[in-house]
């Protein structure tokens, strides 16, 4: 653009600037220097002078574990620590998908009335603490809970959940399917019914509709849906704590332990790695999508 | 000719509301250019999508080559649509787009990258393999709509109302790319539209409708010098229509005086609707004239003047390139063929008339009738 701005065009701009002013400023406040912060605190020793150690002890500390047979095997704790997280956060995003797909579906294609319903039950369960919401899963899922009390009066064998890597997921699942379902539904509900028709003009079957239209179409709702699943279900370290009996020490549980310890650096050195390798994921997956979403392959 | 679609006795209503269809009864044949014209509302986007097996009727066969297909599914009929806004797939390029239904049917590679490019210069886009079809103009989706829609080598296109979104230029040459396609592919093309320029110009059939029901079939020559009743005649360019009384075989009373006209077969003295084409009507000095009236008002178009005459109360509109004033008497002659007469029907009084004439309603009018559309 080399054409010149008039003056009410760039007074259109001042206006714009301005009104931004508080956004930006609340941006930098509470997002640039927070992260600023945790960088330095990472690349830094107790004195404030640079080092790489404490981000070091996260890839070489290792501790004895011991093993079903008695021995004991030495492992890299927080890689080990790292990796389960990695590894429950992925599978009950994986559940969150599968789970909210077709619900999403569904109610995109339903009548508002239905959508409306469904909505407010999709959302009830935020409006409690999720502490307590956490809680409630407790008494449910211990050995002499809800569901195995109610399992006995049908004389099914009972089942041991809690305390188990299923509990954990069970919760973050629980937890976390809202924002999996929002993002989905919200592109199946723009997406052109239209679409859907011509593709069945053409020759596709349900099945076929499904999975050359509505899914590559509902890529970008998927990706966001893991983002908001994946990014809050790898750091947390609540649910785990109860849910799990405290047996699997996740990532944001090293990090809040940490904390509470008073090593900052440390803290701030997993977090900001954790911060790290959650870019790097959602880059190439944002990169994935643009290929498929794009017209031009 | 071979009948390629029959729609018979068919009926269909939405949610127990009034009918959108009632008893609709059409043949449609191989290699035909059909069009399907009427108001919005009339229900010729909904008989389009029982044809294409996204509705089906209430009552009543859709028959295709013989065989009932009320309950086949879209994807298992020889039919394929160009939609309204086009629908193409976002998520894919102009290629893509148009080898779809190929890849749905597991085509050979080779065979779906000749069948696209030989597609793709029929419609005269060679070279937009790569484009991004949201990057495309009006026309140019349009186009790749109508290769998609033909690559799969169906028996009928269907297409709704497909040139409603380009200007007037570009409608116009589309018009004349259509129906050259349509040539070539040897295709049967049912064409919905509520504009009757595009119906008359470019259709082999034309199929008259509104509110849910058909109330012509012919060629468009037919239907224009021949409407069957006020609905048609009114909806199909511009008439004056008035009330009259056919004498005898060939003799028409109207406006109080008698005329020759070229039609018979109606009982004695039986009141007629008589329809006067405004280009049909020919001005003569006043002594000369049939009927006489005051021009009350005069539009230039172009191509010609429009006036409207006042003969005895009675709004006429009447086409001419002689220029006349406003307040001029003027006289009016009658051709025997410029005179059609019609039976009365529910319609009779509801058109034909000019006295509330002026263009600026008539596009009002019309601009309110594409909002329903959407």
């Amino acid at each position: 653009m080399t054409k010149k701005l008039t003056r009410k065009e760039q007074r259109g701009f001042r206006a714009d600037q301005l009104a931004l002013g508080p956004y930006s400023l609340w941006a930098v406040i509470f997002i640039l220097v927070p992260l600023v912060f945790v960088a330095y605190y990472a690349f830094t020793d107790n004195n404030f002078n640079f080092t790489l150690d404490n981000i070091m002890r996260f890839f070489t500390s290792t501790s004895q574990v011991l093993q079903d047979d008695g021995s004991s095997k030495e492992v890299y704790t927080y890689l080990v620590i790292f990796w389960r997280s990695l590894k429950l956060a992925v599978i009950s995003t994986l559940i969150c998908l599968v789970l909210a797909y077709p619900l999403a579906y569904i109610m995109a294609r339903a009548e508002a009335k239905v959508q409306k319903t469904f909505m407010t039950i999709i959302m009830i369960p935020m409006w409690m603490n999720f502490l307590i919401r956490t809680y409630a899963w407790m008494t449910i899922l211990q050995d002499t809970g809800i569901l195995n009390n109610f399992l006995g009066a049908l004389h099914i064998p009972l089942v041991h959940i809690i305390g188990t890597e299923g509990a954990v997921v069970i919760g973050m699942v629980y937890d976390y399917f809202p924002y999996m379902v929002l993002p989905l539904y919200s592109i199946m509900a723009k997406m052109d019914v239209k679409l859907l028709e011509a593709a069945r003009d053409l020759g596709c079957s349900s099945a076929g509709v499904l999975r050359r239209v509505v899914w590559p179409l509902s890529l970008p709702g998927v990706i966001n849906g893991i983002t908001m699943v994946l990014i809050p279900s790898i750091s947390t370290f609540y649910i785990s704590q109860k849910l799990g009996d405290g047996k699997f020490f996740l990532i944001g549980d090293a990090i809040e332990s940490q904390y509470v310890a008073n090593n900052l650096h440390f803290a701030a050195a997993m977090a900001f790695i954790l911060m790290v390798v959650l870019l790097a994921c959602m880059g190439a997956m944002q990169i994935l999508t643009n290929r498929h979403t794009e017209g031009g392959k | 000719m071979n009948k390629i679609i029959e729609l018979k006795h068919i009926t269909k209503s939405f949610d127990g509301e009034q009918p959108v269809l009632k008893d609709i009864n059409l043949n449609i044949y191989d290699n035909e250019f059909l069009t399907l014209l009427g108001p919005s509302g009339c229900g010729k986007t909904t008989l389009l999508r029982l044809i294409g097996g996204f509705e089906s009727p209430d009552e009543g066969e859709v028959v295709f080559l013989g065989e009932r297909i009320n309950d086949v599914p879209p994807h298992k009929r020889s039919v394929n649509t160009v939609f309204q806004k086009y629908a193409l797939f976002p998520h894919l390029n102009v290629f893509e787009n148009v080898a779809f239904p190929l890849r749905e049917k597991k085509v050979p590679k080779e065979e779906i990258e000749d069948r696209v490019h030989e597609m793709l210069s029929l419609v005269a886009l060679k070279g937009f393999e790569k484009r991004n079809v949201t990057r495309l103009s009006g026309g140019q989706q349009q186009r790749v709509a109508i290769a998609r829609a033909l690559i799969a080598h169906p028996r009928v296109l269907l297409l709704d109302e497909p040139l409603g979104a380009l200007d007037l230029k570009l409608r116009k040459d589309m018009q004349v790319e259509l129906k050259k396609i349509q040539q070539q592919t040897g295709i049967t093309f049912i064409f919905v539209t509520h504009d009757q320029e595009e119906a008359l110009s470019m259709s082999d059939t034309v199929v008259v409708m509104s509110e849910g029901r058909i109330h012509q079939i012919g060629t468009p020559v037919d239907i224009y010098n021949e409407p069957v009743n006020a609905f048609v005649a009114d909806f199909i360019g511009e008439s004056n229509i008035l009330d009259g009384v056919m004498l005898e075989d060939f003799k028409v009373r109207f406006s109080g005086q008698t005329f020759v006209c070229l039609d018979k077969g109606f009982s004695l003295n039986e009141p007629v609707d008589v329809v006067v084409r405004p280009e049909d009507v020919d001005i003569v000095p006043v002594e000369k004239g049939q009927l006489t009236g005051v021009v009350t008002s005069v539009t230039f178009m172009g191509v010609h003047y429009e006036i409207i005459v006042d003969v005895g109360g009675f709004k006429w509109m009447i086409q001419t390139t002689d220029f006349v004033d406003v307040g001029e008497t003027i006289g009016i002659e009658l051709e025997p063929d410029a005179i059609h007469i019609m039976k009365k029907s529910e319609f009779s009084d509801l058109y034909g008339d000019y006295s509330s004439f002026s263009n600026e309603l008539d596009e009002l009018s019309e601009a309110e009738m594409e909002d329903e559309d959407e």
